[in-house]
């Protein structure tokens, strides 16, 4: 392996995502797929990752399992220290609760709920309450542009402005720790650009970890590292690590 | 930046706006969908006013059974035995009235007659009446629900007190009109309303006339009817009558009501009225299962989302029982205001229905436990739901 493409893979600093020897089995027997092979993949506290890789790679496989949604079958995952493996489903909660913000492919805000509610609603789950949590949503989702659309249905809203209450929600209570899952994908070339660069803004801003799955080349250039999935192993790509200037030190 | 520790124990620890946002999202959850609010609503609705005006019929016709009993103003009953209802035809000996009077304890005993019979109308034909004769100077047993007349007017030769529901079916009687019973002519000295039980309207008349008008000899009576003594122990009274009176059975009114109450429920009614008010029930848990197990089918990758971003079983269970309980309750005020509204609409001399307290009290109870166990589906579909669905 060369120089950068351990560079590509290593993380520099304390860790806030550390995977060793990840396995992940779907199915048994005759049916069984065997979506990771054995992944090693850390990333540093405030460091921004990309995870790419072609469909079927196994890269929303590993944000599943880093996610604390799926269990590994086999390895280690803890994250900022805490490890995953063996802990209850309540605990597994919790810990999404309380580290973890999420960005969806699909947005999947609250149809029911206003952009301020569905902002509201994670800082209420994060302990945060009352007049605290409503002020910091307003704050939110003033900092993401929709300030004057606060108290849109997401049906009312433009799949651009949809992504970015995501983004804003998924920062309520300023997680330490943002998975975004192709958050560009329904977003055209200007759009996804401009919402991926506004959820590293922010992060930065909060020293918030990113790891984002995306096969979207156009948004490369926001990332500190890039790792390449295939066939569910992580390999060597320095051919797409970011350009130094475009990176960051965490 | 706050610690990993510090942000576990917030998260752990901040239940009470996790509560209120989980009660909060379920309610607009609800009511985001109108059509399926509006439908499940309607379901429990109709559960409601079938179930709740099934029993109110049913109480209304108990009453109609019970009313005599709960009107004519007795303690004690002293009846044949075995006696199930207080209706015609039952005879004894005014031998047991001299005993009761003798006993200890009780303050008036009465007679009372009660035969069917006949009116026979001006036009030819006759109709059928239940005729009350009482103890004019004890008013046991006697009319109430008086709309025309004074009963003290019964002490004229002849006059009888006649259901005001039924004066054209007796050929549009009014105050002074003469009609002939068992051969011998009567005048209407007044009017009771709604005193129509299963059988024959009840008529009233003195205890001689009535005698006279239906050949029960004056060595007869159907009942007697007990009043007791201030400070009297029932029980012990009771206990008395029955050692002097061995060929009758003694009973409260309480009791009395009880048994009519209850050897109706036995018989069709209860099972006519039970089988329609679980029926109603029945149909309104299956709106409610299906209605509640669509919305989480309909809305599955929210649920998913929620649980992605960290809410537990327990907050998604809490947000499916608040809808349920929401249902129910928005269900049972919707149903019993219409309830409320057919049972004055429907109201006559010959059915009221009965809305008593306990039954609007218990029908929310009832259709919260309904509703929430109606959401069973729908909460073992939430709680098997896998937050990692949102990443597919």
């Amino acid at each position: 392996m060369t120089a950068a493409a351990e560079r590509a893979l290593q993380p520099a600093g304390p860790l806030a995502v550390d995977a060793r020897g990840v396995s992940k089995v779907f199915g048994a027997g005759a049916l069984a797929y065997q979506a990771l092979r054995g992944v090693d993949f850390q990333v540093a506290e405030g460091e921004l990752v990309m995870l790419v890789g072609p469909s079927g790679s196994g890269k929303t496989t590993l944000l599943s399992i880093l996610g604390c949604v799926l269990s590994a079958t086999d390895g280690q995952v803890s994250l900022f220290g805490e490890p995953l493996h063996g802990v209850t489903d309540g605990r597994l909660a919790e810990l999404r609760r309380a580290l973890i913000g999420f960005v969806f492919q699909g947005h999947n805000l609250i149809a029911s709920a206003s952009a301020l509610d569905n902002v509201r609603l994670m800082f209420e789950l994060r302990g945060v309450s009352g007049r605290r949590a409503r002020r910091g949503a307003e704050e939110l989702l003033e900092r993401v542009g929709l300030a004057d659309r606060r108290w849109h249905l997401p049906g009312e809203l433009s799949g651009g402005q949809r992504q970015r209450v995501a983004i804003a929600r998924a920062l309520a209570g300023t997680p330490p720790l943002v998975l975004a899952d192709e958050p560009t994908a329904a977003l055209d070339a200007h759009a996804g650009h401009q919402v991926t660069q506004l959820l590293v803004e922010l992060s930065r801003e909060r020293g918030v970890t990113v790891v984002i799955v995306t096969h979207d080349n156009r948004i490369f250039d926001l990332a500190d590292r890039i790792v390449r999935i295939e066939d569910g192993q992580i390999v060597p790509s320095p051919t797409l690590s970011p350009s130094p200037t475009q990176g960051h030190a965490p | 930046m706050k610690s990993v520790r510090e942000r576990l124990a917030a998260a752990r620890g901040g239940r009470i706006p996790r509560w209120r946002a989980s009660v909060i999202l379920a309610l607009r959850m609800m009511l985001h969908d109108k059509a399926k609010f509006v439908g499940t609503t309607l379901g429990v609705v109709f559960a409601v006013v079938l179930g709740a005006q099934q029993i109110g019929v049913l109480m209304g016709l108990l009453a109609k059974n019970t009313m005599l009993v709960d009107n004519a103003g007795a303690d004690l009953w002293i009846v044949p035995p075995n006696t199930e209802q207080a209706q015609a035809g039952q005879r004894m000996s005014t031998q047991l009235l001299d005993q009761a009077r003798a006993t200890p304890g009780v303050a008036v005993a009465s007679p009372l007659v009660m035969v069917g019979t006949a009116v026979k109308q001006p036009g030819g034909g006759t109709e059928a009446i239940t005729l009350i004769g009482f103890d004019l100077d004890t008013g046991l047993g006697g009319p109430w629900n008086v709309v025309a007349g004074d009963p003290a007017d019964l002490r004229h030769a002849g006059a009888l007190f006649f259901e005001d529901a039924q004066r054209d079916r007796f050929g549009g009687l009014n105050l002074g009109s003469v009609r002939e019973v068992g051969g011998l002519q009567v005048w209407v000295a007044g009017f009771t309303w709604g005193l129509q039980p299963f059988g024959p309207a009840y008529t009233f008349g003195e205890i001689d006339l009535v005698r006279d008008l239906t050949g029960v000899a004056s060595d007869q009576l159907s009942f007697v009817l007990v009043t007791l003594e201030p400070g009297a122990d029932p029980a012990a009274v009771a206990a008395e009558l029955r050692r002097r009176t061995p060929g009758a059975e003694v009973i409260s009114q309480a009791a009395f009501h009880d048994r009519i109450v209850g050897s109706l429920l036995r018989e069709q009614l209860g099972i006519t009225f039970g089988t329609t008010t679980a029926f109603a029930l029945l149909i309104g848990f299956i709106i409610v299962a299906l209605s509640m197990f669509s919305a989480v089918i309909d809305n599955l990758r929210e649920f998913g989302t929620l649980k992605a971003i960290g809410m537990t079983n327990l907050d998604l269970t809490r947000m499916l029982i608040v809808q349920s309980v929401a249902y129910a309750l928005l269900g049972s005020l919707v149903g019993l205001g219409l309830v409320a509204f057919m049972a004055d609409g429907i109201r006559s001399a010959n059915l009221a229905v009965i809305v008593p307290a306990p039954l609007i009290v218990a029908t929310p109870a009832v259709m919260t436990l309904l509703c929430v166990l109606a959401s069973v589906l729908a909460l073992r579909r939430v709680r098997k739901l896998e937050p990692g669905m949102v990443f597919r």
